[in-house]
């Protein structure tokens, strides 16, 4: 293919990119017709892409050509309609892989540019094809690109446009698996550790609308992928459910966090506003996890495949036990609201365990399961406690001690005293319920 | 127990936060739910959060759970209960309508589980069977096992439950909903034995249905706000409810088509003749006809099999058609009958010819009142002359006022149709006896008891109806004294209305034209308006022939020249041939002829008949006349002084002749009523 170069390189840059997108239509058809196994493109064909449709210089001495605005919208609507007419999947996803592959070069933010583009316009005009060609190109790309790519329909649709966030919400009907591969790329985006990275409000109405629709959703990455194929080191989670559940976990605490006492830009609002939704999402992540037995026991996986970290859910611990600190640390009178708030995230953070748990999303291993366990059961008991403990190794309590209730530990919050709370009457009216949080058993079974 | 205690413990705090955020409720159950999986109260406190939320679906699943893990939680029958009412029930309301949606949900052995089981929890005959019965209806396979056994379910029930009527909530469900079911399941074998006693009971409930009385304990509106005009109005919007039925499910539609159905599967099923599907009662009737002609040559088992069909068809058209005939022309008998555009008819012998000369007439008479039976009077016996209308099955001509009865044509088709079946079944009496028997037995549970058969307004009415129906019946057997008796008690009741004679001589020409030989019924308005004519007229009839008969009976021929009065000059010629007997006789006596002879052509007549060129005819015509001419024909005084009272009686009449003829009539019936009734063999 190497040899159309020459018939390019007079021709202006609109409709030597067209030529070229067409060369190599026809190229990758010959290639899969052929029936080679696992077809490759070419260096040389590489090349071209780079050279003629993202425009990299091939030499220091070449010029650099530039396509005008107008002219790249028109690429894309090249681009668009040839993977709309392609109707064959290999060759779309071939066609696809070599515009777009990150080759590790100079070309890539060129690539990331056009891609973002074309994605961006695919979701407007509603390119099914291309959206799946992204979906699978999401799979199978370093999770850095892929959030980056998520940030561009972020601000196109949320932010950058107001009121274009319905033709986002679309794609859940039209590409099913981007759309999944969407969520798990904006639940890796926003971690919820600063302002920034804390979900926009209408994302995170419109990721809610999603599973609470069809809880599936979630796992439709995972129940397309066949078994063998390992995941690239460094892509995204196969599911969103670990980054789904901490922002669920983290929300209470981080919708509240640098809460400025003056506030007018509404912050206030989305707080309120937030609060519900992440406790349907919570709901929603919790029915999800009850799914997963008999969808692990088809694919033979049951027990087999940790659908949520343990690494991940261990730092999502440790943060979350730093947050509880700092929020003991900025507020000097401990407020009711604040409590309940800790509380809400306690409580979240064991019911998504505890159900993972059960239904082995979360397998624990006997060295590390109980780890969390300990550090959970810490967490667990009391607002003081993890206080006074949790930078210490939560090692020192053994596997058997969780298994008896906690209601000896003396965790009595009016015992601690470093607390300025000690003169306050009845400092945690919200927790009615100590005995039962001491109580709660965690059936786990460490030898499993 | 501390795990039971934490149990009981996320229970709560679920409940506690359902209100503010039923998402977090739901969490805390699914977790709890993972932490004791063998927990009723936690599923349970999921089921109720989904189902106070009307969320079918979600309800349904964990319904579903708990009958799958829990099923001997009371609780869970109760739950169960409470749907399966809700399915049995007809109400509308929203959360019904979820209930009857959620069970929808459950996948379809858990429904036939759970109605099964239900049933099996169920006391109450009437509960248990409606519950039995929305399993045969979703699951036509289960009919097979349990359609007959709830059918004999029913009727044992009723037996002994010892209901009044067939028209009961037990017959009701057997008939309208097992019944279909059963006889349509073609997997099943049923004895053609069975068969034939489920196709009685049925024609039991849906003639029962039909032809009930108006409830006793239903509000008279007549008698409320004086509107007699149309006493059946209140009685045809009436509700009627069925014991131990709600009022939507004791309304059954279309029951006579409803019962064809059935009569056409089963006739299907026991290999009846004829094409298989019954069109209608008028087909069926025309069949069972042709194929009593191919009876004789029948024997064994296709004999007793045709006529079980000749017998069942015939009756159940007999009673239709009875019904449809009985309703327009009696409307106030049935509940729900509108009978609001005619009021009550009579059947009666058409008498518009009585004006005619006897002798065209008295050959005719003489036949029809042979072998008169006279049945209750009401029914149709007194108008099937038997002899002539076997075989040719024309009935006699019925004359109707069309415009005073706007369904006349069904009416009398009815009626007609009512006859020919009748005809059918009695022209094979001997094998039919037992099954007529059993047919009046069903009349008889059909008629209203005489208490409570129609409200006081409406009484009187449809005591005269009666009363004539009575006569009407009793003169065409030749019974002219009892004709007369029944008449007068009607009469006597009347009050008379004003006389117009151009109108009425107008209507009985009219009539006239139409009749044919004498031998014709007629349909009378029961309104005291046209009672009193037909009863002169009837009377007239009655007295007709033996005032004309060879032998000296001045008595009748006075009556009769009383009655030629009313719708004067119709009776003209009559009354010229009773002029002519007189003159005859040489001489009439009747005493009462100035008390109510007030028509001037007529006193005319006599007062020429006693001029010499009259012929000098005895005529004795005042009171104790007779008495005083035999004790004193010699003298000639007296005989004068007898001249002067004829003289000035007569002049007094003509001065009376203005005076209401009615009123003048109504007096003859009410004072001369002993004589009347005397004077009739």
């Amino acid at each position: 293919m190497g040899d159309i170069r020459q018939s390019l390189l007079p021709r202006d840059v609109l409709s030597a990119a067209k030529e070229l997108l067409y060369h190599l239509d026809i190229y990758i058809c010959n290639m899969v017709q052929s029936g080679r196994q696992a077809p490759q493109v070419d260096t040389k064909t590489l090349d071209l892409v780079e050279e003629f449709i993202l425009h990299v210089p091939k030499d220091r001495n070449a010029q650099v050509r530039r396509m005008s605005a107008l002219q790249e919208l028109h690429l894309l609507e090249i681009m668009c309609s040839c993977f709309q007419e392609q109707s064959r999947d290999t060759v779309r996803q071939l066609v696809f892989s070599a515009l777009f592959s990150l080759q590790g070069n100079q070309a890539d933010e060129s690539r990331m540019a056009l891609l973002g583009k074309l994605v961006s316009m695919a979701v407007a005009v509603g390119r099914i094809p291309i959206l799946e060609c992204a979906a699978t190109w999401l799979q199978r790309t370093h999770r850095v690109y892929c959030i980056r790519l998520a940030q561009v329909l972020v601000d196109d649709y949320c932010s950058l446009v107001p009121g274009s966030v319905p033709t986002l919400q679309n794609i859940h009907s039209a590409s099913p698996r981007f759309c999944c591969q969407f969520i798990t790329a904006v639940t890796t985006l926003y971690d919820l550790s600063t302002e920034e990275l804390t979900p926009p409000l209408e994302l995170l109405k419109m990721i809610v609308s999603w599973i609470q629709e069809d809880p599936r959703l979630v796992l439709i990455t995972f129940l397309n992928t066949p078994l063998s194929n390992s995941q690239p080191v460094s892509s995204l989670d196969v599911t969103p459910l670990g980054g789904l559940v901490r922002w669920c976990v983290k929300a209470p605490l981080a919708y509240r966090k640098d809460k400025k006492p003056v506030m007018v830009n509404g912050t206030g609002e989305n707080e309120q506003e937030a609060g519900p939704l992440f406790s349907a999402l919570h709901l929603s992540v919790l029915q999800v996890f009850m799914l997963l037995p008999n969808i692990l026991t088809e694919k033979g996986l049951f027990g087999r495949l940790a659908l949520l970290q343990i690494e991940s859910v261990a730092a999502l611990i440790s943060d979350l036990s730093r947050l509880l600190d700092q929020a003991d640390k900025h507020t000097h009178t401990i407020s009711d609201e604040s409590h309940a708030a800790s509380q809400l995230a306690l409580d979240r953070l064991a019911q998504a365990l505890q159900v993972a748990m059960a239904n082995r999303a979360l397998l624990c291993s006997r060295g590390k399961g109980s780890r969390i366990l300990n550090l959970l059961q810490l967490i667990l008991s009391g607002p003081v406690m993890y206080y006074n403990n949790i930078h210490t190794p939560p090692l020192s309590f053994s596997p058997h001690a969780a298994h008896s209730p906690i209601a000896s530990h003396p965790t009595l919050p009016g015992h601690a005293p470093h607390t300025p709370m000690a003169p306050h009457p009845s400092p945690h009216p919200q927790y009615p319920a100590q005995p039962f949080m001491t109580g709660l058993p965690f059936p786990y079974r460490p030898g499993h | 127990m501390s795990a039971q205690k934490d149990c009981e413990f996320l229970v709560k705090r679920a409940r506690e936060l359902v209100s503010d955020d039923p998402c977090a409720a739901k969490a805390w159950l699914i977790t709890a739910r993972t932490l004791y999986p063998a927990d009723f109260n936690i599923q349970y406190e999921m089921y109720t959060i989904e189902r106070n939320a009307e969320k079918t679906s979600s309800a349904g699943r964990l319904l579903y759970d708990m009958f799958i893990n829990f099923p001997e939680q009371p609780i869970v029958w109760r739950e169960i209960s409470v749907i399966t009412a809700a399915l049995r029930s007809d109400s509308q309301d929203k959360h019904t309508q979820f209930l009857r949606g959620l069970f929808e949900t459950l996948p379809a052995r858990v429904q036939c589980e759970m109605l099964l089981k239900a049933t099996e929890q169920c006391f109450n005959t009437l509960e248990k069977a409606e519950m039995l019965l929305l399993l045969l209806k979703r699951f036509p396979e289960s009919v097979v096992q349990h359609g007959v056994n709830l059918g004999e379910t029913l009727l044992e029930a009723e037996v002994s439950e010892n209901v009044e009527t067939p028209v009961n909530c037990f017959r009701k469900l057997f008939v309208c909903d097992v019944l279909p079911l059963v006889i349509n399941n073609m997997d099943m074998r049923l004895p053609a034995s069975l068969m034939q006693k489920y196709m009685l009971k049925a024609a039991e409930f849906y003639i029962g249905y039909v032809t009930r009385g108006p409830s006793p304990d239903a509000p008279i509106q007549g008698a409320q706000d004086g509107s007699l005009k149309s006493p059946s109005m209140s009685r045809g919007s009436q509700r009627y409810v069925i014991d131990g039925l709600s009022e939507k499910s004791s309304v059954v539609s279309e029951p006579w088509e409803k019962l064809l159905d059935i009569l056409s599967v089963v006739g299907t099923r026991c290999e009846w003749q004829g094409d298989k599907g019954q069109r209608s009662y008028v087909d069926m009737l025309h069949r069972v006809k042709e194929l009593c002609r191919y009876l004789p040559g029948l024997e064994g088992e296709t004999l007793s099999r045709c006529c079980s069909q000749v017998v069942i068809c015939a009756a159940l058209v007999l009673l239709r058609s009875a019904f449809l005939y009985v309703s327009a022309v009696q409307p106030a008998l049935f509940q729900g009958v509108n009978g609001m555009s005619s009021g009550p008819w009579i059947l009666v012998e058409d008498l518009s010819s009585v004006y005619n000369d006897i002798e065209v007439e008295r050959g005719a008479l003489k036949h029809a009142h042979k072998k008169r039976k006279l049945a209750d009077g009401r029914e149709k016996t007194m108008s099937s002359d038997d002899e002539e209308g076997l075989g040719k099955g024309r009935g006699r001509h019925i004359v109707v006022n069309k415009t005073e009865m706007p369904g006349w044509s069904e009416t009398l088709e009815s009626f007609r149709t009512a006859r020919e079946s009748w005809d059918l079944l009695h022209s094979h009496e001997g094998q039919y006896r037992k099954a007529l028997s059993s047919l009046h037995q069903m009349a008889a549970v059909q008629q209203p008891q005489p208490g409570q058969q129609s409200p006081s307004g409406q009484a009187s009415l449809e005591h005269h109806r009666a009363l004539i129906q009575q006569a009407s019946c009793h003169y065409a057997l030749g019974e002219y004294r009892m004709a007369c008796d029944k008449l007068l008690d009607v009469v006597s009741g009347l009050v008379p209305p004003n006389y117009e004679q151009t109108k009425s001589s107008e209507d009985s020409g009219r009539l006239k034209v139409k009749s044919r030989k004498g031998n014709d019924l007629r349909l009378l308005p029961c309104t005291s308006k046209a009672i009193l004519p037909f009863c002169l007229q009837l009377m007239l009839a009655c007295f007709k022939l033996r005032a004309f008969a060879e032998s000296h009976d001045d008595l009748s021929l006075g009556h009769v020249i009383v009655l030629l009065q009313y719708d004067w000059p119709q009776g003209e010629s009559l009354f010229l041939k009773a002029v002519d007997k007189i003159c005859q006789q040489g001489s009439f006596q009747y005493e009462n002829f100035f008390n109510y002879v007030t028509n001037i052509d007529m006193l005319e007549e006599f007062a020429y008949l006693r001029t010499p060129e009259g012929g000098r005819i005895q005529l004795e015509l005042l009171p104790n006349q007779g008495m005083l001419i035999k004790h004193h024909t010699v003298t000639r005084g007296i005989t004068k002084g007898v001249k002067e009272d004829f003289r000035l009686a007569m002049e007094r009449q003509v001065s009376r002749c203005g005076e209401n003829l009615l009123n003048v009539l109504h007096r003859f019936c009410i004072n001369e009523k002993i004589i009347i009734i005397q004077s009739l063999p």
